[in-house]
């Protein structure tokens, strides 16, 4: 018999108060003595070589206290995590419009920007591409040496001929996505100060400090232990602090160590979207083969991703691609190919879904095709191409844990009533306003899978009184990392939460975990912080025996005590215990290390077991559409999640609310655009992301089959939740109205019309003269500091 | 941004002064909604001075003075979406501030500024035209009112000269017997910008016969007006969906004859149409705006339309 446990009981976020009463540190909040600010010189052109830059006007200016260039960088001047190609400072060429040219800093923000007018560049500017199918024609401008195509994964499986000669019927459909903004409510900022013995320290918005560590390190060319990265309290990431950071790490390490002075650096709203990645538009061409009876026999794929300026994480992001490109649907023929490619755009990279947005939002549109041409249901057709447990994916891995597919579909069609209403919204409505029912499901492998080393540590410290500290490698950014490894660990150690101080991820105090990416926070981070405890947990009971002489496998921890493992009878409390353990000088802390199961890839016809583990979900939107105007309301949204364990289910529910708000935001408006490689949009007064009053009540419903791989069975839950409203809504739009859409956002013009607007010279020429006094004020008011 | 000087106004007088001498190097900043947004993007080119003229309680206020309703140019938008004068009288305004921005766009962002700003997209700017909204501009030389309908000359230029105050918004309220409707089309569901707009003014007869029609739509010339050749079709009728169909098409025709076809057209042409029928037949489908006694007593003959909208979206 056990005492109550807390998994799963949606305990209060343990940063929570510091958050709400404005206690919380953000990297903005901290400031020191003698800080200098810095700022940086950004490209005028998307494209260009840099013929010449002279900082001598601005380093003349009173105040200034440095000016930088890509020349004063002692180490590496480039960083990458897969491909070095990304530039701290641009030295001979500009790439695009975010990249860096030199660094000022000054004894105020006001002088440092002041100095940014007086840097004279001169620039040859080169012919830009801004589209990565042009891109990939062989006399595109270069974006870099080798080539503008600079990845290229592949799947193949079976026989695709075959495959499609024994098909009675063919669907051929050409799908867009956009470019996406993580819009984190908190821009990058970071304060980098000098180290009593050489070195830097940097407190920062960073995501992964590990990687950012690498880079700053490599950069100033000393070792690793001389660069201590501290995680501030973040204010959101989504995946977006992680190369933009590492970038902003370096710059204010060299103003640093080249002043001997703590330097700051904080992007404004607009600096932020101009320079930072963002999510990878895709160009996917989908071709299926299927039987009259809706069996999938054939799948040719090809996705092309816009890369943007530099490669990023678009290896690993179009990996993740490749691998789940068929959505969790039994084919035994496919033929993949992924693309990424350069062009002059903001570079792409990391955003919560990391490739799989995009090919679900192809997937699931297709799905829905097939059953309309086969005169079935987009619930039965699912159904019946659907993985159960056992099946093998287009990578060749056999799926063995509980395969929940058709538990969650079910659920969702059922919470939504989605087939008594699919039929019913297709026939006989009238009037504007026509109501849709749209489904979408994935399958997503957990953690980094076959990408690379996937380890994470943690350590629990018991202190004297029984207090706990707990730390970790795996950092929060506002996903509640720290209430999801304390909720486990006080599961462990039997103590309440509030017994539990959780620290900022620290460089220099725990061990390379790698990235907190890939929802894999919990999964990673959770079992390490596990395996910690129970270290320190061996070692208390132990202790226990000593002290109350019943054998340490007849006691227990639990409700802040030391039980009786027979009838539950607290012997002492925890803090009792503690104390004893100190006296008796035993170790009270743990260091629990966790490396993941094994995964395989061949990179050549892309087979493996790519990730060790699957999690599974469904969503199902009802939709009303304005048929004359193409405005879509979300009127009903049920979002399904299989999770494996629910450690905190309020936090799981909040994954899922926050995961269908972004999916909405970019089915129906969110769209980062470019006009010859110039954003057209750099603050949230132009960039639309959905309001309260645009989304609607998320009904969340809860799955659990625990599985082995994860702490107590717990798997992932933050980018599943993102990864299939999209095409959900878009599902509706078209049972709503019989037209479906296959570019994203599902904009007015486009529900309309079927397609977007796009600007051109053409205007009437009574306007003309109007319109031209209009547009000159509001290029005035348009322009950002570039 | 540029450094300026800011000056906070405790009198009308004062402001005129400094108006009157600083003329197009200053700004006045009223709930600085805008104009914050412009100052933060505006490298140069950005005003020397700034004249907060928030405190200015002479400017606030709404005031009903017979069959006249003078609003202060410092009224915020919640205060005209809540006025119990302005819902009962003129109710397309109150659904037009309503419209606006979000809680707290509205709670700063005033009437005049809205008007003065001139953006295309002014939510409340096609309700006071149909309306017959007069503007009174005060400058140290004196006074001059000016017809809302001859105020804008494009967007964001207006025939205010520097040194000249937005003081009074004045308009008959509506008659008897009078039905309005406010549409707005954003592309989310607050803090949007109108990619399109309609306000809409119908006046019946007892018998139901439409006497008097106006149709301003937004967004849609590049400064306001009301489609006279859309209200004719009207006008001596029995409101009817036909009727509303026709004089959408009309709106539409008046948009493409001024800027011609665009790039935008193919979007544009449909939809005002659509909304154009929409809002008349929101004005059939609603009360008159005077509720009083008088009137509440009487059924108002409602023409019957060939379609009730049952689908308007919540605005």
């Amino acid at each position: 018999m056990k005492p109550p446990t807390i998994l799963g009981r949606p305990e209060r976020r343990v940063d929570a108060w510091g958050k709400v009463t404005g206690k919380a540190k953000f990297a903005e909040d901290y400031n020191v003595a003698h800080q200098l600010f810095g700022v940086v010189l950004r490209s005028r052109f998307p494209h260009a070589r840099i013929v010449k830059i002279d900082g001598d006007r601005a380093r003349a200016l009173p105040g200034v206290e440095a000016v930088l260039t890509a020349r004063d960088i002692p180490g590496e001047k480039t960083f990458g995590i897969v491909i070095k190609n990304q530039a701290i400072l641009a030295d001979d060429r500009v790439r695009y419009l975010g990249d860096g040219v030199a660094l000022v800093a000054a004894r105020s923000r006001a002088i440092a920007e002041e100095a940014l007018g007086l840097i004279d560049v001169e620039y040859e500017v080169l012919p830009h591409v801004m589209d990565p199918e042009s891109a990939m024609q062989p006399d595109a401008p270069r974006v870099h040496p080798d080539g503008n195509v600079f990845v290229h994964h592949r799947v193949r499986k079976g026989n695709i001929e075959k495959g499609f000669a024994a098909a009675d019927l063919i669907i051929e459909k050409k799908f867009r996505t956009q470019f996406v903004e993580h819009s984190a409510i908190e821009p990058e900022a970071v304060l980098a100060e000098p180290g009593e013995q050489g070195g830097v320290k940097i407190t920062g918005s960073i995501q992964n400090l590990f990687s950012s560590r690498r880079s700053v390190a490599a950069a100033l060319g000393i070792d690793l232990n001389r660069v201590q990265l501290i995680q501030a309290t973040l204010g959101g990431s989504f995946g977006g602090k992680d190369e933009v950071m590492t970038a902003m790490c370096c710059r204010a390490a060299l103003l640093c160590l080249s002043t001997g002075n703590p330097v700051k650096m904080v992007n404004t709203r607009e600096e932020s979207m101009l320079e930072s990645y963002k999510r990878h538009p895709y160009v996917m061409a989908y071709k299926w083969g299927a039987k009259n009876d809706g069996t999938i026999c054939a799948m040719e794929i090809r996705c092309v991703a816009d890369g943007g300026a530099y490669a990023s994480m678009s290896p690993f992001v179009t990996w993740r691609s490749v691998v789940q490109a068929t959505g969790p649907y039994a084919c035994e023929n496919v033929s993949t190919d992924v693309y990424a490619v350069y062009t002059n755009n903001t570079y792409t990279g990391a955003m919560r879904g990391f490739g799989s947005p995009q090919v679900n939002f192809a997937i699931e549109s297709m799905m829905d095709e097939l059953a309309e041409k086969i005169g079935s249901n987009p619930l039965d057709i699912r159904l019946k191409n659907g993985f159960q447990r056992g099946a093998v994916t287009a990578t060749g891995q056999k799926l063995d844990h509980v395969v929940s597919l058709t538990d969650v579909l079910c659920r969702a069609a059922d919470a939504i009533g989605f087939k008594e209403k699919w039929l019913q919204y297709r026939t006989g409505q009238t009037g504007a306003i026509r109501r849709g029912v749209g489904l979408a499901c994935s399958y997503r492998g957990v953690s980094l899978g076959a990408e690379g080393t996937d380890a994470a540590e943690a350590i629990v410290c018991v202190q004297t009184d029984g207090s706990v500290i707990l730390s970790s490698g795996v950092t929060d950014m506002g996903q509640g990392a720290q209430t999801q490894m304390s909720q486990i660990v006080a599961e462990v150690l039997g103590v309440p939460m509030e017994r539990i101080q959780f620290l900022n991820t620290n460089t220099s105090r725990v061990a390379d975990s790698g990235p907190t990416v890939a929802s894999r926070g919990t999964i990673m981070g959770g079992s390490a912080a596990k395996k910690a405890a129970e270290i320190v947990r061996a070692t208390m009971l132990d202790v226990a025996g000593e002290m109350t002489g019943i054998s340490p496998g007849k006691l227990l921890l639990g409700e802040n005590a030391l039980l009786d493992a027979r009838d539950h009878r607290p012997l002492a409390s925890f803090s009792e215990v503690a104390a004893e353990c100190f006296r008796r000088g035993r170790p009270m802390h743990g260091f629990g290390w966790h490396k993941s199961p094994k995964t395989s890839w061949d990179e050549k016809n892309g087979q493996g077991d790519a990730y060790f583990t699957f999690v599974y979900g469904a969503n199902a939107a009802e939709v009303d559409v304005d048929t004359e105007t193409g405005k879509v309301d979300v009127i009903d949204f049920v979002s399904v999640h299989d999770v494996g364990k629910a450690i905190n289910r309020a936090a799981v529910r909040g994954q899922m609310h926050g995961g269908v708000a972004m999916g909405l935001g970019y089915g129906l408006l969110e769209e980062f655009e470019f006009e010859e490689c110039i954003p057209r949009q750099l603050n949230f007064d132009e960039y639309l992301l959905p309001t309260s009053l645009d989304v609607p009540n998320v009904r969340t419903i809860i799955v659990e089959n625990e599985d082995p791989a994860g702490p107590f069975g717990a798997k992932s839950v933050g980018e599943p939740t993102n990864e299939i409203a999209a095409p959900a809504i878009v599902n509706a739009i078209a049972n709503a109205t019989g037209r479906r859409t296959y570019d994203l956002p599902a904009s007015l013009e486009r529900v309309l019309l079927g397609h977007a607007l796009r600007r051109t010279g053409d205007r009437g020429s009574v306007q003309k003269e109007m319109e031209d006094a209009m547009l000159t004020r509001t290029c005035k008011i348009e322009s950002p500091r570039r | 941004m540029k450094p300026f000087s800011y000056f906070v106004s405790d009198s009308i007088a004062e402001t005129l002064t400094r108006l009157g001498e600083s003329g197009s190097r200053a700004q006045i900043i009223a709930g600085g909604t805008d104009l914050l947004i412009g100052l933060r993007r505006r490298e140069e080119n950005g005003p020397e001075s700034i004249i907060d003229i928030s405190r200015l309680s002479q400017l606030r206020g709404i005031r009903l003075d017979g069959a006249m309703m003078h609003i202060g140019p410092l009224a915020t938008h919640r205060e005209i979406m809540e006025s119990d004068q302005v819902r009962t009288h003129v109710p397309l305004l109150a659904a037009a501030a309503g419209s606006i921005g979000s809680p707290q766009v509205r709670n700063r962002g005033t009437i005049g500024g809205n008007i003065m700003n001139a953006a295309a997209c002014a939510d409340t700017v096609p309700p006071l035209i149909a309306l017959g909204a007069v503007v009174a501009l005060s400058s140290a030389e004196g006074e001059r009112t000016c017809p809302l309908s001859e105020f804008f000359v494009r967007p964001y230029v207006t025939i205010a000269r520097p040194g000249e105050l937005l003081t009074r918004i004045s308009f008959p309220v509506l008659p008897a017997m009078s039905h309005s409707a406010f549409i707005k089309l954003g592309r989310r569901n607050a803090l949007a910008i109108a990619r399109l707009s309609v306000a809409a003014i119908l006046t019946f007869d007892r018998s139901g016969v439409t006497l008097d029609a106006r149709i301003v739509p937004g967004a849609v010339f590049p400064s306001w007006k009301r489609v006279k050749e859309a209200e004719e079709v009207l006008v001596g009728k029995t409101p009817a969906h036909g009727l509303f169909v026709e004089a959408g098409r009309k709106v539409s025709g008046a948009m493409i004859a001024v800027t011609g076809r665009r790039w935008s057209t193919e979007y544009k042409e449909p939809v005002i149409a659509a909304l154009v029928q929409r809002a008349l037949a929101r004005c059939v489908a609603t009360e008159p705006v005077i509720a009083s006694d008088r009137f509440s007593r009487e059924t108002p003959d409602r023409p019957d339309c060939a379609e009730p909208d049952t689908s308007q979206p919540a605005s």
